[in-house]
């Protein structure tokens, strides 16, 4: 294949419609399920990925946008589940019915990267973008201020 | 492993179930007399009933009946047979159990699972304990008074000799199964009423949990579909050939209507490669609808209707006493008219399941809150025994009463029956706020006479909406007496009262929503009291204690009392006493309600600038009698606050033509994290019966906070949502 892009520090071939959305590539040709499907115009949050290390919505990425990239999804954002964000969202006992908290994990993920020392207002305006229904973001701002100092201690 | 694999006489439990008044037959099957007697040979496991599987290496299963959505009913119920089992909720792993009448009423709703299973499953689990500290004595050659269970093992009294559940497991397969095991006390709980956390948080950060649209098998095709947008419409033409010129689709299927209850309304399904192109290839299809006679449905309009029809007399429902002369003899009347759109439930998981009809079985994979449902309604479909329809439960990505209808498990039968192969059809988003079972668009207005002494001498309750009942019944031409029961058996209980129901005529399928019609009555019985204590001249926390208190009726004492302990809880850590000190644009809000057998009171503090609100704090206090997760609790708590306030700010479902206007998140702009207040629960503890609280926090809070903005703005918001986005 001359298309490949590399997910969680796997190559893969790309040898499907270069239209089709990197969320879709990944759910149904290659079974990665843990990023999800919630809207499909980019404006939930459900289907948030690292596109070279930056939260991206999967759903309006067409294939075309990411060949040569390297993607990380839930499944590849820690080898052992334990990203301070993972285990922030552990502690703070996060999720509810869980289905946009890979989406909303990989947002926080991401942010966390550019800003270890976020404050409340910061985390609103990085988080906006990703919905809950089961309406857990008290939590989450909480999840997201515990994993900004341990973070922000790695650093030290 | 599966639990069928012994042979089993079956005795009926019985339990009484307060919650409807109705009787759980549960079947705890008993292992195989002839096996027992097999010479000392004996199962390999432990399956004491269908919820409790413990393997020689004391590996324990437990089982959960119910749908798990998020409200955490598979750690709540799970925790509660590890507690009476008195396993270490370390070697616990939590099942999700495939649709089966073994399991009890599977049907997840009505915040019910923990009013009608509590008990239950905790006799599952304490006769499992019981059976493995039988065969434990017999090894020990003791009695069983001279043993107890602790932590996974049975303990000598004598020795303190230990045997595990994993060495007793088959033994214990063979002990007799007790017909009335005792139950713990309260004070003897390890995980009853503690803050465990949910059993699948780790799958859930890792994202391993898999939810009805991430189902992967062998062979598998993607399925989109399309709806008519107006229901009763029917499809008159549909041109394919666009659609199969594209690459990857396979075959585009007509969906026929479903008529029996909560069935698909038929549409055209397209199957192809993966979900993306049979989504693509829709759009490439040139239908042509019959859209039949609710194309005139308009929400605009038809709401007015409403409001005139219940500004005007009506059909009455129920009286009460003497209501014209309380009106006659009034010093004065308060009348106000309330109104609330239809809701969409909008789980962040789209409906979707996996479909796999063979010639001799079929299988599903579904988010569902009803697998009885499926199992009856695909049986009928496939002209087979609905026991052979084998129904595995998914986790659902949010329901919210929308998965209770499982019309795309039906539609993705039908294709998976036309192609032969296994299918997961997956709606979109748009199909998903388009084609719902919506909550009721509705009007109330409410007059109270009100005596020389302050007191509210009489009540009349007009409601008007859509029943769910228009569902099963087309020539339903307004709510009945059920749906208007609420307004008699309120808890203020006013003596001179009557309830009208006024017509309105369904034109789109309504369904139950998170805390169904509590959501309206909730609003107006709280705002309505908010407004005649603004009349008399008093704070609204003292008006409702003596209008409450004003209920002499002795079998509702005990709601008046509960209802008055969960508001002056939430008033006073709301700071309600402080609230003149508050800045002149900020206001505190305050509403009681009573729903499914739970007592929720809110107090919300808002801010109002212009006609911007901001909501800032909202205190939350619960009793739901005796409680099993105390963690779960605050957080049905906190979800409720946040989709209460998106149906009480901003999100409607708008009707023009018959058809839905909104499509998406951005036309139905439910609250995100910048909206979010802070949210505090206090919980109050006693033993009365665990009652549900997956519905009843959201009643309260359109009330608190319509209050809370004429406090802060003297502005009064009497129609749910207060500032609907413009379609």
């Amino acid at each position: 294949m001359k298309n490949s892009i590399i997910i969680n520090n796997k190559h893969h071939p790309v040898d499907v419609n270069s239209e089709m959305p990197l969320l879709w590539f990944l759910r149904d040709n290659l079974a990665y399920t843990g990023t999800k499907f919630g809207c499909g115009m980019g404006v939930c949050g459900a289907c948030t990925v690292h596109v070279d290390g930056v939260a991206m919505r999967s759903c309006i990425m067409p294939m075309s946008s990411v060949v040569g990239k390297k993607i990380t999804t839930i499944e590849g954002l820690s080898e052992q589940g334990d990203h301070p964000v993972q285990q922030a969202w552990l502690k703070n006992k996060v999720p509810q019915c869980g289905y946009c908290q890979a989406g909303q994990i990989m947002n926080a993920a991401s942010f966390l990267s550019t800003n270890n020392n976020p404050t409340a207002n910061e985390i609103d305006t990085a988080m906006q973008g990703n919905i809950c229904r089961c309406g857990t973001y008290q939590r989450i701002k909480k999840a997201i201020s515990d994993a900004a100092l341990v973070l922000a201690k790695e650093v030290k | 492993m599966t639990i069928a694999n012994i042979s089993r006489r079956s005795f009926i439990k019985t339990a009484s179930l307060s919650a409807g008044g109705f009787m759980l037959a549960l079947n705890l099957p008993i292992p195989n007399e002839a096996l027992a007697q097999a010479s000392g040979h004996l199962s390999a496991n432990f399956n004491p009933n269908a919820f409790i599987h413990i393997t020689d290496s004391g590996d324990t299963f437990i089982y959960c009946g119910r749908s798990e959505m998020g409200q955490g009913i598979s750690t709540a119920l799970t925790s509660a047979v590890a507690d009476e089992l008195e396993a270490d909720w370390q070697r616990v792993t939590v099942k999700q159990a495939d649709g089966d009448e073994k399991y009890g009423p599977q049907a997840t709703g009505g915040s019910a699972s923990i009013r009608t299973m509590f008990i239950p499953m905790r006799e599952a689990g304490a006769a499992a304990k019981e059976m493995l500290i039988t065969a434990a004595a017999k090894v020990w050659h003791v009695t069983t008074s001279d043993c107890f269970a602790q932590n996974h093992y049975v303990i000598n009294k004598i020795n303190q000799q230990k045997l595990s559940y994993g060495e007793l497991a088959s033994l214990a397969a063979n002990s007799p199964v007790p017909s009335k095991p005792k139950l713990k006390d309260k004070s003897e709980f390890n995980y009853i009423g503690k803050s465990l956390a949910q059993h699948n948080q780790t799958d859930i950060v890792t994202g391993k949990l898999t939810y009805g649209v991430d189902t992967k098998i062998s062979g598998l095709k993607y399925a989109a579909m399309v709806h008519c947008p107006v229901l009763g419409g029917r499809l008159k033409s549909v041109d394919v050939s666009q659609a199969l010129t594209m690459k990857g689709v396979i075959e585009v299927i007509k969906i026929p209507r479903f008529n029996v209850p909560f069935g698909s309304i038929g549409g055209v399904a397209i199957v192809a490669d993966n979900t993306w192109t049979a989504q693509q290839a829709l759009k490439k299809l040139v239908i042509e609808w019959e859209l039949g006679k609710n194309q005139t449905y308009n929400t605009k309009t038809y709401k007015q209707q409403l409001v005139k029809n219940v500004e005007k007399p009506a059909k009455v429902i129920f009286e009460r006493g003497d209501v014209s002369t309380a009106f006659k003899q009034a010093k004065h009347v308060v009348k106000a008219t309330y109104t609330g759109g239809h809701i969409s439930h909008s789980p962040m998981e789209p409906n979707a399941s996996v479909v796999w009809v063979k010639d001799n079985s079929c299988e599903v994979w579904a988010a569902t809150q009803s697998p009885a449902d499926i199992q009856k309604t695909l049986g009928q479909y496939l002209n087979r025994d609905p026991k052979d329809i084998i129904v595995h439960v998914t986790m659902l990505g949010g329901a919210f009463g929308r998965k209770f209808k499982c019309d795309y498990v039906h539609e993705a039968a039908v294709i998976s029956k036309k192609i032969k192969a296994p299918v997961q059809l997956t709606w979109s988003r748009e199909e998903d706020t388009r084609t719902g079972y919506y909550h009721s668009i509705n009007a109330q207005h409410i007059e109270a006479a009100i005596d020389d002494k302050g007191n509210v001498s009489g009540w009349l309750h007009r409601a008007a909406f859509p029943p769910i009942a228009s569902l099963f019944d087309p020539s339903v031409d307004r709510a009945t007496a059920g749906d208007l029961g609420v307004i008699e058996e309120h808890p203020i209980g006013i003596k001179n009262l009557r309830s009208e129901s006024g017509e309105a005529i369904a034109h789109t399928r309504i369904g139950w929503y998170r805390a169904v019609y509590a959501l309206f009555y909730g609003f107006s019985f709280g705002t309505f009291i908010d407004e005649l204590a603004y009349k008399a001249k008093l704070d609204t926390l003292s008006f409702t204690k003596k209008l409450y208190r004003h209920n002499k009726t002795a079998d509702q004492h005990e709601q008046v009392e509960r209802s008055l302990n969960v508001l002056e809880l939430a008033s006073e850590k709301a700071g309600w006493a402080n609230r003149s000190n508050f800045p002149s644009n900020q206001g505190l809000g305050i509403a009681v309600h009573f729903s499914f057998g739970s007592y929720v009171a809110m107090a919300v503090k808002v801010e109002v600038k212009n006609d911007d609100i901001n909501v800032l704090n909202v205190d939350c206090a619960i009793d739901c009698g005796q409680i099993l997760n105390k963690d779960g609790a605050t957080a049905q708590m906190e979800g409720a606050v946040v989709m209460a306030m998106s149906l009480s700010l901003s999100t409607e479902i708008v009707f023009k033509d018959g058809a839905v206007v909104n499509s998406n998140f951005h036309n139905y702009p439910v609250m995100r994290i910048t909206d979010m207040p802070t949210v505090n629960v206090h919980i109050i503890e006693n033993n009365h019966k665990p009652t549900g609280l997956g519905e009843p926090g959201l009643a309260p809070f359109p009330a608190a906070l319509s209050n809370a903005v004429f406090a802060a703005s003297g502005k009064r918001y009497r129609d749910l949502p207060f500032q609907p986005m413009e379609l």
